[in-house]
């Protein structure tokens, strides 16, 4: 942007000044890590291509069709979180409806072109179509920010998410509040099906998600750019300065009501697009999916990325979906889990031998609580270990390693067994809440049981609990998150007051 | 009144305005005007309204009776965008700069309301996106240059969170003259800063008007800087104006005086 | 002329029910709404999760009364049986607000505005997930046994109390009534009484100058969350009495509604989270009764937003300044 170097200042000597102190104390502050230096000298168009190519890469690769479906959903959730950015990460504005967006989009789409109202419009006439109406939308729903900010409006764009859940699931039977005969709008719960395929110069996608990824990866790229050319422009300015102050922004001459209208709508044309990709790629579109735990985990992936910059959120919606989509099987989950463990304390915990000492004192806590409930009550050991359809932790050395360290209870799955797991999880998360308030050596005592009953939970309940365990986790990726660095994994870690 | 000739029509002019929050009257029938090119100070002890009739010129309050007049206009109903936009603008006594934003980028920022590009055009990259760009650019460099070299160079790119105190000041001068008001309003420019410092925004707020050609309205409580630079001072206390003329026939008013210190207190100065 | 006759006191009958039992459920929002009210009031902050935790108090109640009365022998008679129930539940409930409020808002104190929101929506989110682990997603009912007359158990709650003309009221409903206008006086004496009320109230005025005069503000903040979330759990168990049902997302939609309830009454105004609870209620009860069951989300949303949208300043609140 500004190609012309600082010139008329003949003396560029570092001059000792307040300023570059208070500069220098803030680098120290946001500390950026080797990564994130990496990532900031690489030029952003170089980054996209990259993440492109692997993306598409994928169904080239390999003709594992769980794998080419995880890219392909993947890439509608960067999608998501790049949409979700503009209103939350630039302008600030926490737009709790942006799943309506989403969904509205899928369902256009899906009853233009599927046999529920035996409509069949080709792809370039619906993909436009749905994505104005719902660029439309987003402004009519954004309207309420013309009197209502920060939480109020949070929460009336939730009450159309859950109006709009209402209009879904009951509109098989619509009837203008009893003025008109009932009749079928959205399909009710069992949703909208046999929706067409994407039809591009004759060419038809699918079915199956490989042309959608490439579908998907094209509107990421586009998006992506334009978005980024926004961003450096006079709007991108405006929505920035009313994330930062808007009554500052509205006196310096940015009209704030109307960027806000936008930022909600230029977001929720994304969430249009994708709509229809999901329309037709799933072939279905059904009320449950555009419900709060998609806006949550959307939200978790804008947020762990880092709200406000494209290529955290892209780097967010990534981690996150591939992270839940591990989750799914116990074999890999287990794996994640540990790995996370250990990752977590190698970034924490200093110095190494304190680190040692810990993971000796684990083990050893592991070892002899084995004993101990072996020797009082037999069936408390001894029981299988959870795995998945590819096992391999239930024999060889991990498996060992497992059963002679980690307590597993026979019959775990017994409605009376439930129950141990269950107060070993409320134990466990009131430990992590006492090591977070303790200090000094407690805590570092107190970590040792609480790292083995959390492994204990985990090898117990969660790693069967799937369903459970992946919403859980988003919710604490919020959490924590919030906690530790607001800013998230790559966004820039802001100033409010100094 | 009394030196307001007929012929010329001042460039803000407020005629009876009124406000009041509940029942507490915060600005009481005040009539004031500003010629263009001048620069008129108004003091007052702390809550006599000052502050307030800043809201108001801006548009963050609405008057309960009165006008607002700029260049004859009427500005009051107008969203403060559009009222800066028409040629006011102000600096904050609290500060609120874009903090996370970078220097030049606030200085950017203002100039939002004499840009036209729309987001398609930002998208693509048109040719007249392209060139506001540049323009706005150049002319935040340019105002950013006003202030010698305290605003120059690596500076620029800074967050502005990482400016000094002072220079938080002048950067919020920096970004109001950037949104090309005609009038600029400036709240407790002085305050805060060491003798030298408010030496150099003096000269500043003198050089604002001479070389920059903005009329200036300033609120300020250190009376040397009053003293320095107004044509004309404005006394308020309670939201009425008590005293009005030169810094002088001000500063030796027995009503600003009492305002100041007092009714029993002995006037020594 | 008869069957006329009979339409109308049918349909009067009808209303009357609708409008008892929307004053009911319009109790138990006004419980959740003090509990936003005056966290919001104290913190500025929207406390996401105390919808959930009002959820948390509906289970512990039910736990409490399927472990010590069931229902063809209860341990002990029913009325200190369900005093147990409100007790364990408010004193859970309060706890788990206090918690909440020490590992997931205390440290985003000065942090952006933003940020205590999202980690709120994220405990919110933990908590309901929490409970469709530990007690799965399928609803519980509270064991009411027998809603005839006569039988032992919690049925004779169901009793009706009394009637006069066509206007019968049940015992559980007026209980429900009747405790929440005892909690809401019993609360505004605390916060215009007491010690710790006044400096709740100088906190929410201005919680730095208030720790300037030497209050602990993140005490006052505490027993804020303390007495809220009690609140809550009592309002939890009244919802398990009236209606039985429970789930682990029950306490979502109840949360929205309680603090559109706080918003409309005024936020930080205890009366008027109360009036504003009970016009929600009978909203609702009305919607579902008079226009359309199946909409009546669709419907009584879109009422709320009217209300969030001209309401804002709440029905006894003024017009806030803001600050330049």
């Amino acid at each position: 942007m500004s190609t012309e170097s600082p010139s008329q200042q003949p003396a560029t000597s570092p001059q000792i000044g307040v300023d570059e102190w208070v500069q220098r104390s803030g680098e120290r502050i946001a500390g950026p890590g080797g990564l994130l230096r990496l990532a900031d000298r690489t030029p952003p168009v170089l980054l996209l291509a990259a993440f492109i190519g692997i993306a598409c890469a994928v169904p080239l690769l390999t003709s594992n069709g769980y794998v080419i479906g995880v890219d392909a959903d993947t890439l509608l959730y960067v999608l998501l979180a790049i949409g979700l950015n503009v209103a939350v990460g630039w302008a600030g504005i926490l737009d709790l409806g942006y799943v309506v967006f989403y969904g509205f989009a899928a369902y256009l789409f899906a009853e233009l072109s599927s046999a529920h109202y035996d409509i069949h419009w080709a792809t370039w006439q619906t993909v436009p179509l749905v994505v104005a109406a719902t660029v439309l939308l987003g402004f009519v729903l954004a309207l309420p920010s013309r009197r209502l900010n920060g939480d109020y409006l949070a929460i009336v764009m939730l009450f159309f998410l859950q109006m709009f859940n209402n209009f879904t699931t009951n509109g098989y039977a619509w009837n203008w509040l009893g003025l008109s005969g009932s009749h079928d709008v959205t399909g009710g719960p069992t949703g909208v099906t046999n929706i067409d395929p994407f039809r591009i110069f004759g060419h038809v996608m699918g079915p199956g998600p490989r042309d959608y990824v490439f579908v998907t990866a094209a509107g990421i790229f586009v998006v992506a750019i334009l978005f980024h050319y926004v961003n450096r422009s006079r709007t991108g300015r405006a929505w920035r300065a009313l994330r930062e102050d808007p009554l500052a922004a509205e006196m310096m001459g940015i009209p704030v009501k109307w960027l806000s209208l936008l930022a909600v709508a230029v977001g929720a044309g994304v969430a249009g697009f994708a709509g229809s990709v999901n329309g037709a790629y799933y072939q279905g579109v059904f009320p449950d999916t555009f419900m709060f735990p998609l806006l949550i985990t959307v939200y978790a992936m804008v947020i762990l990325g880092g709200a406000g910059s494209l290529g955290g959120v892209v780097f967010g919606a990534v981690v996150v979906n591939v992270l839940l989509e591990i989750l799914r099987t116990p074999d890999h989950a287990r794996w994640v889990f540990y790995a996370a463990m250990i990752l977590g304390l190698l970034a924490k915990l200093r110095p190494w031998r304190l680190l040692g000492a810990l993971v000796a004192g684990v083990a050893v806590f592991g070892v002899v609580a084995h004993e101990i409930v072996g020797a009082v009550w037999a069936r408390g050991v001894g029981g299988p270990i959870a795995t998945g359809p590819t096992s391999f932790t239930t024999h060889g050395f991990w498996a060992t390693l497992i059963r002679h360290w980690m307590v597993l209870p026979k019959n775990t799955y017994t409605a009376e067994d439930y129950r141990i797991g269950n107060y070993a999880f409320v134990i466990v998360i009131v430990l992590v809440l006492a090591c977070t308030a303790l200090k000094g050596w407690k805590r570092w005592a107190l970590l040792v049981p609480t790292i083995w009953g959390a492994c204990f939970v985990w090898e117990t309940v969660l790693i069967e609990q799937n369903p459970v365990v992946r919403p859980l986790f988003l919710g604490v990726i919020l959490i924590v998150l919030m906690a530790t660095r607001p800013a998230g994994l790559f966004g820039k870690t802001r100033v409010e007051i100094v | 009144m009394s030196g307001n000739g007929a012929q010329k029509q001042p460039l803000l002019d407020l005629r009876g305005l009124s406000l009041s929050f509940g029942g507490l009257t915060v600005i009481d029938g005040l009539d004031l005007h500003v010629d263009e090119h001048e620069i008129v100070s108004v003091i007052g002890p702390n809550g006599a309204g000052k502050t307030t009739l800043f809201n108001l010129i801006t548009g963050a309050y609405r008057p309960d009776e009165g006008d607002i007049l700029l260049d004859g206009e009427s500005l009051v109903g107008l969203p403060s965008h559009k009222i800066n936009q028409r040629g006011v603008a102000r600096t904050f006594q609290t500060l609120r700069l874009f903090l996370n934003m970078t220097v030049k980028e606030n200085v950017m920022a203002a100039q939002y309301g004499h840009t036209r590009s729309s987001i398609v055009e930002q998208m693509l990259q048109l040719p007249r996106a392209r060139r506001e760009e540049r323009e706005i650019n150049a002319f935040a460099e340019e105002k950013l240059g006003f202030f010698g070299e305290r605003l120059m160079g690596y500076r620029w790119n800074q967050p502005a969170y990482s400016l000094s105190y002072a220079n938080r000041r002048r950067l919020e001068i920096a970004r109001a003259t950037a949104s090309r008001p005609r009038i600029l309003l400036l709240d407790e420019p002085a305050a805060g800063m060491n003798p030298v410092e408010t030496h150099e925004i003096t000269e500043l707020i003198g050089k604002l008007r001479e070389e920059g050609g903005f009329t200036i309205l300033l609120i300020e409580h250190d009376m040397h800087v009053v003293e320095g630079i107004s044509d004309r001072v404005i006394a308020l206390d309670h939201g009425v104006k008590i005293a009005e003329g030169s810094f002088d026939q001000v500063a030796t008013n027995p009503r600003v005086v009492e305002a100041y210190l007092g009714t029993s207190a002995a006037v020594t100065k | 002329m008869s069957t006329v006759l009979a339409f109308q006191l049918q349909t009067w009958n009808f209303f009357f029910r609708e409008l008892v039992s929307g004053l009911a459920v319009g109790s138990l929002y006004a419980l959740i709404a003090l509990g936003y009210t005056m966290v919001y009031g104290v913190l500025k902050l929207l406390n996401f999760a105390h919808g959930d935790v009002y959820m948390v108090g509906a289970y512990i109640g039910f736990f409490v009364l399927n472990a010590l009365g069931s229902p063809l022998s209860p341990v002990m008679p029913i009325v200190p049986l369900i005093l147990l129930a409100f007790a364990a539940s408010m004193v859970g409930c309060g706890l788990l607000g206090v918690v909440v409020e020490r590992f997931a808002y205390r440290p985003l104190r000065n942090a952006p505005r933003i940020a205590p929101l999202i980690s709120a929506i994220g405990v919110s989110f933990f908590l309901q997930q929490t409970a469709v682990l530990l007690w799965s997603p399928n609803p519980r009912s509270y064991d009411t046994f027998s809603l005839h007359p006569g039988s032992s158990g919690i049925g004779e709650l169901f009793h009706t109390a009394f009637t006069i003309g066509n206007f019968s009221i049940q015992y559980v409903q007026l209980v429900v009534i009747l405790s929440t206008i005892a909690l809401m006086i019993g609360l505004s004496l605390f916060v215009w009484k007491t010690r710790t009320g006044k400096a709740m109230r100088a906190v929410s005025f201005d919680a730095e100058a208030s720790s300037m005069m030497g209050i602990d503000v993140d005490r006052v903040i505490t027993v804020t969350f303390l007495i809220g979330s009690a609140l809550a759990g009592a309002a939890g168990v009244m919802t398990g009495l009236i209606y039985q049902q429970l789930n682990p997302y029950m306490g979502f939609g109840a949360g929205l509604k309680a603090f559109t309830a706080a918003v409309v009454g005024g936020i930080g105004n205890i009366g008027g989270a109360v009036l504003g609870g009970l016009l929600i209620g009978l909203t609702e009860t009305f919607t579902v009764g008079y226009l359309s069951s199946q909409f009546s989300d669709l419907i009584l949303y879109s009422i709320l937003v009217v209300f969030m949208l001209f309401r804002s300043t709440g029905i006894r609140g003024a017009p806030v300044l803001q600050k330049v």
